[in-house]
């Protein structure tokens, strides 16, 4: 801590919170939100004299609400950078710190919030993690009684810096506890609150039996759990030591803690698995080792960071094996447990590890990024006709396109993030995106549909979520319909409405309109655009009478393997209830509808050779079919 | 009329050369083979206007595959490939990269995902999987027919970090990053560094104190 406080070339910003992110890699503008501390960090010398002073008590977060703390404060004693706050929100205006701060004229209460923004290189997440509050398991009635305590409020109390320098009392009466039970997986590996395992608390509860049994000989501890895990260095024998120790190990999950109301005993009521029965046994006190859960603003952060979430909360990784530091984003990495919970040894690793990642950019001169950006053709764009317009500029979530009526709309490359959104909305069909254009977009769709269209179900998916959704449903093995054909855009504010009216021109069976879940988008605000198409779509192709099931919308996230197969079979299900003649009939019923929609497609550069071309294709596999 | 430092020179015109598509199978030991039969695609994907090579491999990812790649663009005078193998997410970069070492715009490289997207999910139905692979691979190629050649945009590089939090992860990361000589700025939205680290008493396995 004080080491990051001295190094010259680190700015500390305490207080401070992250309030918008723009910019792309290399180039990002962040705008930070310093706020009030009503102590000026340049006079203020950390003595304390507004702290004696202040006649001001309340809670102190950082001791878990066990101590009280002053209105001017710091949170701890070795707090760093050491500056002292007054929290308005409990200040009574007594202004005795200002009296007592005296010739230092530290204490300021005309300071406000202070919104900086700073040019940043590459961005490294370190949120970390939330506790998980066990109030709502009634069964262990925590918050009811007393001397049930949770793991970090048992890490101040028996912390010699903590509000009992170290002695650790119950709650309800001040005595020396000498029956400690601790219950594993409070929260975690639990389908009612959370999935996972929180990966650290199985050490943690035995460091914290080893080191009350350090603190007195005579404790004894047991320690509630489902399994045991210890796959670090050091940590099974870590284990065993605590075994010879004397520490008893339960293997059961306590079903309910009951307490004497008189004396506040606790008893716990849990399967003994070794034994093979029910058993229950009493504690003078009772820690719950909590599930670490992501932070209580981590949906926040995401869409400030427009990084997508896994299940569970925790930030996503590009590549949970080959990329986890990266987030997908060129430019933000991540390290320690905001991307899931880790211990110690492997955050410090994964700070390395991200400052690593950011330094390759950071250390270079400039930075690449593909060129799949938007490109204008002038002599289409209507602009340049004199026509009003400006669609385009509308639809860019970067501001990245020029719109000047009387002039053709110009993109700016630098701001471009290639999204795709401008040439999804353009209605005139006067500007494309390099390596998506229409050309090759429809070639592809021709060529997925060249055989049994009627078959098929077409899905056009995002680039960043359900492109990303599907690939794991297949390295899960989630099995789905294989007459599924998918195809890849950027994001979902691409998939033009055009190239949905020729898959079913085309005759495709079902159309899937996927992308990411709004929270998530990429492209901070392609999701909205793409979803508001959708409903267009939706509600049109409902006024034709289409089949249900034919025309599908969903958001699937990179992490959702499960519900891209589900999905897929659904539509399949869907298909296989419409009688095959009825099909048939209905494909050619809306061809001539899906063709007046589309007289303008050949007029769009590249198209009309394309098509040509891909026929080509599509002869040769029809006619293999033929043989076959 | 902008101040855009950087300039796109790319157009979106539509490729005027006639294309040479070389087509690579990959097995992928038993991901893709254990399904398919990856000559069948090779068979199919032979066939298509356009394609004047098509080949499998074992592991296209490999150094033996992209030797193969590199020395059939050579060869054949390939001026478009297309690999049906895994992910874009897995192996993009490795098979622009693999191109452009044989002297081909990394964006003429098209690939075709069916390993995860088809013998993966579909290791129940062989028959819909070959059917699918041949699809997609048949997809790749069209697409690729069109591709047209774009360079890297360079953007420039502000030599300054954020990170965000200062716990323990944070910390180290900035640590890191400013023994480097580069600038970071650290922010916390408690009013100390320390994270839930500073709250600890000792900690496992060692017994050392947190702070």
């Amino acid at each position: 801590m004080v080491d990051a406080a001295r190094q010259p070339l680190i700015e500390v910003k305490t207080f401070t919170e992250v309030e918008k992110v723009e910019g792309y890699v290399g180039n990002f503008v962040v705008t930070l939100r310093e706020k009030a501390k009503y102590v000026r960090a340049d006079r203020c010398n950390g003595c304390g004299a507004c702290t004696k002073a202040c006649p001001v008590e309340i809670p102190n977060y950082f001791e878990l609400n066990l101590a009280p703390r002053k209105a001017a404060y710091i949170p701890m004693s070795q707090a760093v950078p050491l500056i002292y706050n007054i929290d308005m929100d409990a200040c009574i205006h007594c202004y005795k710190c200002v009296e007592a701060c005296g010739a230092l004229e530290a204490i300021d209460f005309s300071m406000e919030d202070k919104l900086v923004e700073q040019e940043i290189g590459a961005i490294v997440v370190a949120t970390g993690f939330g506790h998980f509050d066990p109030t709502p398991m009634t069964e262990y009635g925590y918050g009811r009684f007393p001397n049930v305590i949770t793991a970090m409020e048992m890490e101040r109390l028996n912390n010699s810096a903590g509000p009992t320098h170290g002695a650790l009392i119950r709650p309800s009466d001040g005595k020396s506890p000498k029956r400690i039970g601790i219950i594993n997986c409070v929260g975690s590996r639990d389908k009612r609150y959370n999935q996972s395992c929180s990966n650290f608390c199985c050490m943690y509860a035995i460091k914290n039996a080893l080191l009350l049994k350090q603190m007195n000989p005579d404790t004894e501890i047991s320690i509630y759990y489902i399994d045991i895990r210890t796959p670090s260095k050091g940590y099974e024998e870590f284990y065993d030591r605590a075994r010879e120790a004397g520490i008893r190990f339960i293997q059961g999950r306590p079903s309910e803690i009951t307490e004497d109301p008189d004396t506040h005993q606790l008893f716990i009521a849990s399967e003994d698995i070794t034994l093979g029965k029910v058993v229950e046994h009493e504690y003078d006190m009772v820690m719950l080792n909590q599930a670490a859960v992501p932070q209580p603003d981590q949906n926040h952060m995401s869409s400030v960071l427009n990084v997508a979430q896994s299940p569970g909360g925790w930030f996503m990784e590009y590549h949970p094996k080959l990329r986890p530091m990266d987030s997908p984003t060129d430019g933000i990495f991540f390290a320690g447990a905001c991307q899931g919970p880790k211990d110690i040894p492997a955050s410090v690793a994964q700070g390395s590890a991200a400052a690593s990642r950011a330094s390759r950019i950071l250390h270079s001169d400039s930075w690449q990024i593909e060129p799949t950006v938007a490109v204008v053709w002038p002599d289409r764009c209507v602009s340049a006709k004199g026509q009003a317009c400006g669609i385009c500029e509308r639809a860019c979530p970067y501001g990245a396109i020029d719109y000047t009526k009387g002039l053709a709309a110009e993109v700016i490359t630098a701001k471009c993030h290639g999204c795709g959104a401008c040439v999804g909305e353009c209605p005139h069909d006067s500007i494309t995106q390099l390596h998506f254009t229409d050309a090759q977009v429809l070639a592809q769709i021709r060529t997925l549909l060249a055989v049994e269209p009627e078959k098929k179900i077409l899905a056009f998916r995002c680039q960043w979520c359900s492109y990303g959704g599907a690939d794991l449903a297949g390295t899960s093995h989630f099995e789905y319909s294989a007459n599924e054909r998918g195809l890849r855009v950027m994001c979902s504010a691409r998939m033009d409405a055009d190239l949905i009216y020729e898959a079913y021109r085309l005759g495709a069976g079902a159309v899937l309109y996927s992308g990411c879940h709004p929270q998530d988008c990429h492209y901070i605000t392609g999701q909205i655009a793409g979803a508001k198409r959708a409903a267009r779509l939706e509600k049109m192709f409902e006024r034709m009478q289409m089949s249900p099931g034919r025309f599908r919308v969903e958001w699937i996230s990179a992490a959702e393997g499960d519900k891209y197969a589900r999905v897929i079979n659904e539509m399949q299900a869907s298909l296989d209830a419409i009688p095959e003649d009825v099909l048939k009939a209905e494909i050619e019923r809306l061809r001539p509808e899906m063709e007046k929609k589309l007289t303008k497609l050949g007029d769009v550069p590249g198209v009309a050779q394309a098509m040509v071309q891909v026929d080509f294709i599509v002869d040769e596999m029809i006619g293999r079919k033929v043989v076959a | 009329m902008s101040e855009d430092p950087i300039t796109n020179s790319h157009s979106a015109d539509f490729p005027q050369d006639e294309p040479r598509i070389g087509v690579y199978i990959c097995h992928c030991g038993s991901n893709i083979a254990g399904v398919i039969p990856p000559e069948e695609v090779v068979d199919f994907a032979g066939k298509l206007p356009g394609v004047v090579r098509s080949i499998d491999t074992m592991y296209a990812c490999a150094d033996s595959g992209q030797r193969l790649i590199k020395e059939d663009i050579t060869k054949y005078g390939l001026n478009r490939v297309v690999v049906s193998a895994c992910s874009v997410r897995m192996h993009e970069p490795t098979f622009r990269g693999c191109v452009a070492e044989a002297g081909l715009n990394p964006f003429l490289m098209e690939m075709a995902n069916i390993r995860e997207q088809c013998t993966w999910a579909h290791g129940h139905d062989r028959e819909g999987a070959l059917e699918k692979a041949k699809d997609l691979t048949a997809a790749a190629v069209a697409k690729a027919a069109f591709l047209t050649p774009l360079d890297m945009i360079k953007v420039p590089v502000t030599k300054r970090a954020l990170v965000i939090g200062g716990g323990v992860a944070g910390i180290n990361a900035a640590l890191d990053l400013a023994e480097q000589n580069i600038p970071v700025t650290l922010v916390e939205k408690e009013p100390t560094i320390g994270g839930v680290m500073a709250q600890l008493n000792k900690t496992f396995p060692t017994m050392d104190c947190s702070i």
